[in-house]
């Protein structure tokens, strides 16, 4: 996967003079003293140019429709919150000085959001030195157990989508028997990462399974698909990301006209995704043989309406903005964004080596807290000087101690209009089943 | 042995492909001394001229002109207004690849607001498909080749037996030369873009329509193998280019089969390194920039 991988935030730099302020906070005080002046600013790290320019504006979207949220309700403590992009045009190379580039000329930095597989290796530590929080969207498997604790996963590793796939093929309902499964993944390292939990998942299960690596970004896939073709699979596990809708196509066009069953990663209920494929497929094709694995959004409650009201307002900024209001993705990272708000007050403070601990507490909650969906309930129950546990848009967040939440997969597929359509949700005990099957 | 033989007719299509493209490319070079890193970003932007036209029920067959004339005139106005004034500056081979390179990414970014970044296809994206023996093709593709081999001859034709190809020749021999003799070299030279900018907005709207589906971000990846096929024939040689099309796209697509997709462009581009360390001038440049075309 290699959207959906990192997120962080990027807090300010530290001021120490702050701390005798916060020293009393647990509670907030929204006077703007420990808090500081000025707009703050989260900054949207990600490519916005590049093979993954698609990638970038589900975040920004994210930035747009939770700056509302907060500056609407008096900001964080006083300060309105602003967001910039910083193209890394999904390029390490060019990641790493855009990186440094934004925390050099931006003091007011409260958290970066962003950082995709293409370039979270490369910009995490540079980030996580600068002492601001992130939340990266990348499932790479080095961020598991990653020491950077300025670092916040929101979204699965990759290996969890893996068993998601693999929980289709046992659990999922209404579909026959698929004995023998092709794995299309891109041929880079991240990519591959689905490939191993999936193979020893699905042998565990008794299914034949063989991996058909691809190279992104390349114009056809036709001897690729040939090769795949001649292994008559049942389904194909996918996620090819900006290549999927040429390969699928030439899937179709090379099995005369007939489209195979596919399922797809998390990543892959995406808007662009959804436009990539269908123009090559047709609707009704992706309607008929798409399978997704997702986490259990509700796409409702409080905090999803305002998250949505907010996301449509953003068209005035960014048009294109209200098609995220069914990506993963954007509901994470605007939930990050609330929750690194309220961490600010909760500790009445600026320097993020003081509010990025309670990011934690926030998201988990601690015993007797206060659950609140929006940053105005949570800024009214720190106010009166409660503990709180944030549950926002995307639902409720676990982190372990790694800054890794987790939380259960559902099965889905698509609607016509490109909708997440739930089919049903898997059960602790078989992602269990699924986690054992996969054993890494 | 069927996948062999099936991916030698894909070789065939991908062929087809590269040779519009990199003989355009090979013949900006050889004739204006100008290597135009540009190109990729014009094949997209035609292609997006196309899918516009596309969009608006004009079939892709006539928007492919669409998108030839659109790549023939920005090509004509870049060279004009860009890379000439910088050419008369004296500026060298060098800083003009890197000039190129800027324009290639002012293309981009000012096309991205425009298009978008949502990948996009063409309305008559699927055709029959026609099966020969272990060979399946559509009858797209197969429309590509002819058009491929038509306009490959067509460019031999202009070269060999027209007045402008004979020119064009000498301005690519001589520039100063050929103008002591009469000839209008900057007039020459505005045909040359012209004509290879048709040729890059027709490979384009091919490479697209072949792609199934593209995006803002498919320039790159058209520029390195029309690049990649260019160097191998021969720099500045149009028939080099079309033999560095015929081995690049049949290498590709055939060691895909024999070995694994994973190496498809290792081996393509490993046997350019080896073209260019046994022959360093390309295959076809023996007698300097488009003196085999004569």
């Amino acid at each position: 996967m290699r959207e959906g991988r990192l997120r962080r935030f990027l807090a300010l730099p530290a001021s120490a003079m702050v701390l005798a302020l916060t020293a009393c906070g647990t509670s907030g005080g929204s006077t703007g003293g420990g808090l500081g002046s000025g707009d703050l600013l989260v900054g949207v790290l990600a490519p916005f140019s590049g093979a993954d320019a698609n990638l970038g504006p589900a975040y920004y979207a994210a930035c747009l429709a939770a700056a509302p949220a907060i500056n609407n309700n008096g900001g964080v403590g006083g300060r309105h919150v602003t967001c910039q992009k910083f193209d890394t045009r999904g390029e390490p190379a060019d990641a790493a000085p855009a990186a440094n580039q934004m925390i050099a000329s931006n003091s007011n930095l409260m958290a970066v959001v962003g950082c995709t597989s293409d370039e979270a290796s490369a910009v995490a530590p540079i980030v996580d030195k600068a002492h601001i929080p992130m939340f990266c969207m990348t499932g790479q498997s080095e961020f598991n157990k990653t020491k950077l604790p300025y670092f916040h996963r929101l979204v699965p590793a990759d290996i969890y989508d893996a068993y998601g796939m693999v929980g289709w093929v046992q659990y999922g309902p209404n579909h026959p028997a698929w004995n023998k499964v092709a794995l299309v993944f891109g041929d880079d390292i991240g990519s591959q990462s689905f490939v191993q939990p999936a193979t020893n998942a699905l042998q565990h299960f008794g299914k034949t399974v063989k991996n058909f690596p691809i190279h992104l970004g390349a114009s056809s896939f036709r001897t690729e698909v040939q090769s795949m073709l001649a292994f008559k699979p049942d389904v194909i596990f996918t996620e090819a990301l900006g290549s999927a809708g040429t390969y699928l196509g030439e899937v179709k066009e090379l099995n005369s006209g007939q489209t195979i069953p596919f399922i797809g990663t998390s990543a892959t209920i995406d808007p662009a995704w959804f436009k990539d494929v269908t123009g090559t497929i047709g609707v009704n094709d992706v309607v008929q043989y798409y399978r997704g694995v997702d986490l259990g959004y509700t796409f409702s409650g409080k905090a999803y309406d305002e998250f949505k009201a907010n996301l449509q307002a953003a068209a005035s900024t960014f048009a294109d903005a209200p098609k995220y209001g069914q990506r993963g993705s954007t509901l994470h990272l605007y939930d990050g964004i609330i929750m690194t708000g309220l961490a600010m007050v909760a500790t009445n403070s600026k320097d993020p080596t003081v509010y990025n601990p309670k990011i934690k507490d926030i998201a988990n909650g601690t015993s007797g807290a206060t659950v609140v969906h929006t940053y105005k309930e949570g800024l009214d129950a720190l106010n009166a000087g409660k503990s709180i546990k944030y549950v926002g848009a995307a639902g409720e967040n676990n982190f372990d101690q790694y800054n890794n939440s987790q939380s259960g997969y559902i099965l889905v597929k698509y609607d016509a209009q490109g909708g997440e359509v739930q089919v049903i949700g898997l059960t602790p005990e078989q992602t269990k089943k699924l986690s054992d099957a996969g054993g890494i | 042995m069927s996948l062999l033989i099936a991916a030698f007719g894909f070789g065939l299509v991908s062929m087809a492909v590269i040779a519009l493209a990199a003989v355009g490319f090979t013949m900006q070079f050889g004739i204006t001394n100008m290597i135009n890193l540009a190109y990729g970003e014009v094949m997209i932007a035609s292609a997006f001229v196309a899918y516009y036209l596309n969009q608006a029920r004009v079939s892709v067959w006539i928007a492919m002109l669409g998108g030839a004339a659109f790549g023939a005139v920005f090509s004509f106005l870049i060279n004009r207004f860009v890379y000439t004034p910088f050419q008369r500056k004296g500026t060298a081979l060098l800083g003009m690849v890197i000039v190129s390179l800027a324009v290639s990414l002012m293309i981009a970014n000012a096309m991205l607001p425009i298009v978008g970044y949502f990948s996009v296809a063409y309305r008559e994206r699927f055709s029959h498909l026609l099966r020969f023996g272990d060979i399946a093709l559509t009858v797209n593709q197969i429309v590509i080749i002819v058009l491929a081999v038509v306009v490959m001859l067509a460019i031999h034709a202009l070269l060999r037996y027209t007045r402008l190809g004979k020119a064009m020749r000498a301005t690519a021999a001589n520039p100063m030369l050929a103008r002591n003799c009469g000839i209008p070299t900057n007039r020459v030279i505005d045909a040359v873009w012209l004509i290879t900018g048709a040729l890059c907005g027709l490979a384009g709207v091919v490479a697209a329509l072949d792609s199934d589906s593209f995006t803002i971000a498919s320039g790159a990846a058209f520029l390195i193998t029309a690049l990649a096929a260019a160097v191998l024939g021969g720099a500045g040689q149009p028939y080099g280019a079309m033999i560095g099309a015929v081995i690049i796209g049949l290498v590709t697509e055939l060691s895909a089969a024999v070995w694994s997709p994973d190496y498809k462009q290792v081996v393509a581009f490993a046997i350019l390194v080896l073209v260019m360390v046994l022959r360093p001038q390309g295959l076809l440049a023996k007698r300097g920039a488009l003196a085999a075309a004569g």
